[in-house]
């Protein structure tokens, strides 16, 4: 098939090989010094706060900004994860908690200098915490969850010293200044370029950066790809000295089996979303290195809408929940890579503990499911549609295939819908959804904090529109519950509830498959569920 | 020829007058059709962990949304009116901005295609048609039909397939230029051509690299119609009175067919390649997917996909205005290989 001859493009093919050749050796020792990380979406703004901000946003966020403190790490089964219970010191050296535990006093360290040069102080904090709860920007709504919600809150001791004070104790309040938002600006830089109507430079930081992180961004590209540098000064990494890497390069690229291409000839060392049956053949293959970790703060569920009728009435649900063909969806989604949210045995009927996500005692019967709908007064069945958005058709599509043909089994017509994920969203928002398909996540995953979210009030997370005000108060009352017993008890009773309402019925928490390059090392499973660059190094 | 070429400008002018009416149509047209899709762009850019109704509302006073839509038809065309297409969500950069920067990737990449459409297709075409029903017409259409039934991001995976996977002969599929490769200073935005004013051969040849691989699973769509037509219209042309004069008087086979056969065959080629040329810049947003090309077509794509209005309007106005733009050029080129066409 040969329209062009391609013999004098082959001659300078050799040439090059040849030059190629010649200058391998110092380009191969910059190449291992540099990461390269290859995603599907890409970076849109340089300050995570900025409303639209996508999660490689949040990743890059991490290193190119400090905040107070961050989480340690854990072993979970084996693998490296975050540790939502140990608080370390970032910008901190230490931080005190007041007896009452009303006032955390933060005690920042003495060395630290942001990338321009200047020492970070305590002005620093103050202003960068105020903007996070004063700005029209995503951080209020999240430090809102740790009770922190105006600017009276933080106070300047002396320039090494800030104290924040608390309306009452708040187990997440600490965690939360560890989350992706609270970054801590140069806010000498920032107040230079803030206007009268943007007092908080919000729309000079979305493009620039100015904070203290382990990487200077080189070059940032939206939608394409950003280029850091080390910063050779920065020494708040665990071992007190700077990142590993000299360089990291974050690079969009959309078609996922190109990715996957790419990290398997080692021209990116690493890799975090690849289509499951990409990973299993590389893993198959053996020469890359795939760490899979159960994203044990998410969920994958299927959800009905508690106030759309037949919806609304919990026999229907319960029938709903005893005609899924987990395993078979399990396998044709993932392809098993995850940790399965059914298939439980509850020895006296009642929840093991009290965290949540728990593995619920369903499993696929249908005569089960056809007494449940009888008791329901529809013993022929219904018409229904169920839903998922584009975005997830890799995994929704083969899922609601087989959602429809088991409940078709007993009576129940299942028309699949699959929507652009504005609309989607959009639909979820208005709680026009009878039946669908979606996932959640939360940072900071407390048993309290996920219930609150996601299953009360009229809010766009609480997807089932459930409405169960015992649900709603125990929720409310642990949240402030000091006593870790007491608390565990609240827990379990929230996860009866949810499971004699059925207001969704929890399938899997998705593995993040990670494919890297055999030499790198020090990967761990984040709370954002990106990179964190700074923990990754090349042996 | 000063009569010629200055009717042919004559004619460019008022043809350029007579699209304003049709842009502005596109416009106002595009401009409604993203507000009755369905779907809240607000919603879904306010889509973080806990976003809320404070914080949807500040997204749809960002973009302009919480006035009514005649209202936002006015801001918008008062916008365009002083060069403003609005801001990207999704970049959050201005539209203007993102396709200045993305455009001429687009454009490099589908000039290679094209070119390289062409050198393929007319030999192709006239080979197939100097002996009509012969092996070599057959395997020429077979080759076509081939092109043509092959979706090009298919040809593209399976070009990365074999000369990146299997041979590694091609350079990592991503984009315009190596990662490793700095930049040249920036004067025409097409990276070959900036490459070459910097001096920087090294640079150039990773920059052809990587257009490749892209321009020719880009070709292979497009060869087939610029074939078929070279080879219909050398058919009419070989046929004609003329060649068969040119041919009794003696003049040699190659003046004849390519002087005389080809220059008046050429013209429904012209007309083709420019419909074929704003198709391709627009419709090959799979190519620029799949290699993970910058250009204006998966922009156009994933603002689509997230109900992001400014770009998809920028992007629609902008192709409305290529469209318009290159239907002048094959005018033009017309008025040159057929003085006739100018003759009012």
């Amino acid at each position: 098939m040969r329209f062009v001859s391609f013999r004098p493009a082959s001659c300078v093919l050799a040439t090059t090989a040849l030059l190629l050749i010649a200058t391998a050796p110092l380009k191969a020792q910059t190449r291992a010094e540099t990461l390269r990380y290859v995603t599907g979406a890409s970076v849109n703004t340089l300050d995570p706060n900025i409303p639209g901000a996508t999660r490689e946003s949040f990743g890059l966020s991490m290193s190119t900004y400090d905040r107070l403190v961050s989480f340690g790490r854990k072993q979970l089964n084996g693998k490296w994860v975050f540790d939502l219970d140990t608080i370390t010191g970032e910008l901190a050296d230490s931080y005190d908690v007041s007896p009452d535990r009303l006032k955390i006093m933060f005690h920042l360290r003495k060395d630290a200098k942001f990338q321009d040069g200047s020492p970070v102080t305590a002005e620093d904090v103050k202003w960068s915490l105020d903007r996070c709860v004063t700005a029209p920007i995503l951080g209020k709504a999240q430090l809102l969850t740790g009770s922190l919600t105006s600017a009276d809150q933080f106070k300047v001791i002396d320039p090494l010293t800030v104290e924040v004070t608390l309306p009452k104790p708040d187990k997440l309040a600490l965690p939360n200044l560890a989350t992706v938002y609270p970054i801590i600006i140069n806010s000498k830089v920032a107040k230079e370029h803030a206007t009268p109507d943007d007092p908080w430079a919000t729309a000079w930081l979305k493009e620039h950066t100015a904070g203290s992180g382990a990487y200077v961004v080189e070059t940032f590209k939206p939608g394409e790809q950003v280029i850091l540098k080390r910063d050779e000064a920065w020494n708040r990494g665990s071992a007190n000295k700077p990142a590993f890497f000299k360089r990291v390069i974050v690079q969009s690229v959309p078609e996922p089996a190109t990715r996957a291409n790419l990290v398997e000839r080692g021209d990116a060392d690493l890799v975090l979303d690849l289509q499951a049956s990409d990973v299993q053949s590389l893993e198959a293959k053996g020469k890359l290195k795939v760490i899979s970790t159960p994203q044990y703060n998410a969920i994958t569920f299927v959800s009905m809408n508690n106030q759309i009728p037949p919806f609304d009435n919990v026999n229907v649900r319960r029938a709903i929940a005893f005609a899924l063909p987990y395993d078979d969806m399990f396998k044709a989604a993932l392809f098993g890579r995850g940790a399965p949210l059914f298939g439980a045995t509850w020895a006296d009927g009642m929840p093991a503990n009290g965290i949540y996500p728990f593995q619920a005692p369903v499993k696929i019967d249908l005569d089960k499911a056809r007494e449940y709908l009888k008791a329901a007064g529809l013993p022929e069945g219904f018409s229904t549609t169920f839903s998922f958005n584009v975005g997830q058709a890799s995994t929704a599509e083969p899922m609601a295939a087989l959602v429809k043909e088991s409940l078709g089994k007993i009576g129940i017509k299942v028309d699949i819908q699959k929507l652009p994920d504005a609309q989607m969203s959009t639909q979820i928002n208005e709680k026009k959804l009878p039946f669908f398909t979606e996932g959640i996540v939360a940072w900071l995953p407390s048993t309290d904090y996920f219930y609150r979210n996601f299953y009360t009030g009229n809010q766009r997370w609480n997807y089932s529109s459930i409405n169960n005000s015992e649900l709603a108060a125990i929720a409310q009352e642990a949240r402030f519950e000091p006593d870790k017993a007491k608390y565990e008890e609240d827990g379990r009773k929230l996860n009866a509830i949810h499971f004699s309402e059925m207001p969704q019925i929890p399938l899997w928490q998705p593995n993040q498959d990670a494919v890297m390059a055999a030499s790198i090392e020090g990967y761990t499973y984040e709370f954002h569920r990106q990179l964190d660059y700074r923990d990754i190094s090349r042996k | 020829m000063m009569t010629g070429v200055g009717a042919t400008m004559v004619r460019a002018g008022r043809r350029l007058l007579s699209s304003l009416p049709a842009l502005f149509g596109v416009l106002v047209f595009t401009f409604l059709l993203m507000r009755v899709l369905p779907g809240d762009p607000a919603v879904f850019f306010a889509s973080g962990p806990n976003a809320g109704k404070e914080e949807i509302e500040l997204i749809r006073k960002q973009m302009g949304l919480n006035k009514s839509v005649p209202e936002q038809l006015v801001f918008y065309l008062s916008d365009i009116g002083h060069g403003n297409l609005g801001r990207s969500m999704m970049t959050g950069q201005p539209v203007l901005k993102d396709l200045r920067e993305r455009l001429p990737a687009s454009l490099e990449l589908t000039f290679t295609a094209l070119m390289i459409a062409l050198i393929a297709a007319v030999p192709l075409g006239v080979v197939a048609a100097l002996r009509p029903g012969s092996i070599v017409d057959h395997g020429v259409r077979l080759f076509c039909a081939l092109g043509v039934c092959v979706p090009t991001f298919v040809s593209g995976l399976l070009l990365i397939y074999v000369f990146y996977y299997l041979l590694g002969l091609a350079p990592d599929p991503t984009g315009r230029i190596d990662v490793f490769t700095s930049l040249p200073p920036q004067h025409t935005g097409f990276l070959s051509i900036d490459f070459l004013l910097a001096g920087d051969i090294d640079g150039w040849w990773a920059a052809c690299k990587q257009l490749i691989l892209p321009a020719v699973s880009m070709a292979l769509f497009v060869i087939a119609p610029l074939a078929r037509i070279t080879r219909a219209s050398m058919l009419v042309s070989l046929g004609s009175d003329f060649v068969r004069t040119a041919r009794s008087v003696g003049l040699s086979w190659h003046k004849v067919v390519v002087t005389y056969a080809l220059r008046n065959a050429i013209l429904p080629v012209i007309t083709i390649a420019g419909i074929v040329f704003s198709t391709m810049l627009g419709a090959n947003v799979l190519v620029e997917k799949v290699f993970s090309w910058p250009g204006v077509a998966s922009y156009a794509l994933d603002a689509l996909l997230s109900s992001d209005y400014a770009p998809v309007q920028g992007f629609v106005l902008l192709m409305a205005g290529i469209f318009v733009l290159v239907n002048l050029i094959v005018d033009v080129c017309y008025g040159i290989a057929d003085p006739r066409v100018s003759i009012e």
